[in-house]
């Protein structure tokens, strides 16, 4: 298959094109956006009930489908739901990729997804990071709201906003905690930050959704 | 110290390098990401008068000085409003910047809040302005628009929609005004208050009014 990533970074989209009958595309539920007739689509939950269980409280839909092309030269579109950039990793099998759980788009069949949860740490810290390990090979695609900035993680780490994760190569050890001692954990806005470390590809979004919401909190008309 | 504005225009975002033993001063909640070496320190700049006097101009209480320590650094800075960033060289004569635009500043400026004065407090409008003032020439500061960012020149006088400002040179004399003669005729124009601006300098506008698009998709969403 081949595929071509489009209106980047405002409102990406992806045209794959599959080169085999047989060869396969799983999505995410509602990211599909136009598809040859003859493409055939099954919905499933992947990993059983148990996966879908987990993917609910994650935030990801608990329903994935999966695309099979019937000819060669038939296409497929999707894109994420935010306004904002998509992304191709091409996964060799050499590390896995933890992405935040509202990023995932599509993935090769080849490509497995596992739910993880960001741990305790994670959990008091309010930040909902939910992150999904991807491990095996073939293309993976994940959008975002705002533009995808890669940042190449060297040995001295890189620090980011929690809320601006979009996801990183396996070969990064993260840490979650507070900057700037107590007063810059409460007065500095920043709140919880991770800090990486290690070798590495680290994403991260432009906008977040959290800070369009709360722009748009005050304008919701009040009861009565 | 380098400000290099990347994925214009909607997803903005700006990369500040800095030199070991440079600084920077940041809007709290704007840091998306930085290299590990930088220290973070919150604070009231200029004492808790100035901070709250900027809290109540709708910026934060808190700024955020960045530190690039052992040699040179990084942070990564926006807003979070879909929008452009622009970089502007504060004028010996002052720049007058829209409360909400303010992202980010050279360590030599000096920015405080100017209050808009009572008739812009109850048209809603929450036109506060900021002054920043620099303590020599180069220091510049980083400002963030919903929508596009157009610089235009003031020859004479030009009248700018309150709700789409987002700097203008100090130079600049401005008085805020019902759009019409009557209050009547201002309402139903739509436009609310204008600023009128008079003398010859620079004035950055914002092609949308966050005010416009917080009415039209607020009154969407279930009451609060």
């Amino acid at each position: 298959m081949k595929w071509d990533l489009r209106q980047r970074p405002d409102f990406g989209i992806c045209q794959l094109t599959f080169d085999q009958p047989g060869e396969q595309m799983v999505v995410e539920a509602s990211a599909m956006v136009a598809r040859d007739s003859n493409v055939d689509m099954t919905t499933n939950m992947k990993g059983g009930l148990g996966g879908a269980l987990k993917r609910k409280i994650s935030g990801e839909s608990v329903f994935q489908n999966t695309f099979t092309a019937s000819s060669p030269g038939e296409t497929l579109w999707f894109a994420p739901g935010a306004d904002g950039d998509m992304e191709c990793h091409i996964m060799d099998g050499s590390h896995s990729v933890m992405l935040a759980s509202s990023c995932f788009v599509a993935a090769a069949p080849s490509v497995e997804l596992d739910t993880k949860f960001a741990g305790v740490k994670g959990f008091f810290s309010g930040t909902k990071l939910f992150l999904i390990k991807c491990d095996g090979q073939g293309p993976l695609f994940f959008g975002s709201y705002g533009a995808i900035h890669a940042v190449d993680v060297g040995p001295a780490g890189y620090i980011c906003d929690t809320q601006h994760i979009v996801g990183f190569t396996g070969g990064l050890d993260y840490q979650l905690r507070g900057v700037g001692g107590l007063k810059g954990f409460f007065a500095s806005g920043e709140g919880f930050v991770c800090e990486f470390k290690g070798q590495g590809r680290l994403w991260l979004a432009t906008r977040s959704a959290g800070g369009i919401a709360s722009f748009l909190q005050p304008f919701r008309p009040t009861k009565n | 110290m380098n400000f290099n504005v990347m994925y214009r225009p909607s997803g903005a975002m700006a990369q500040v390098q800095l030199e070991g033993g440079e600084q920077l001063l940041a809007e709290a909640g704007a840091m998306i990401g930085m290299s590990p070496n930088m220290n973070m320190e919150t604070q009231a700049k200029g004492g808790v008068g100035a901070g709250l006097k900027r809290m109540f101009s709708g910026e934060s209480f808190f700024q955020n000085t960045f530190t690039a320590m052992n040699g040179p650094g990084e942070v990564l800075v926006a807003h979070s409003l879909p929008g452009d960033i622009v970089s502007i060289e504060v004028p010996q004569s002052a720049l007058m910047i829209q409360s909400s635009s303010f992202i980010a500043s050279h360590m030599g400026v000096t920015t405080s809040a100017k209050v808009g004065g009572f008739k812009t407090f109850f048209a809603g409008e929450g036109l506060f302005a900021l002054r920043s003032e620099a303590s020599g020439p180069g220091q510049q500061v980083l400002v963030g628009a919903f929508g596009g960012i157009t610089e235009m020149q003031c020859d004479g006088n030009l009248v700018i929609d309150t709700g789409h400002l987002v700097a203008w040179d100090a130079g600049l004399t401005y008085k805020t005004q019902k759009s019409a003669s009557g209050w009547l005729a201002s309402f139903l124009s739509g436009e609310g208050l204008v600023c009128q601006f008079e003398g010859q300098g620079r004035v950055w506008i914002q092609s949308r009014n966050p005010r416009e698009y917080g009415t039209l998709i607020g009154r969407q969403l279930p009451p609060a």
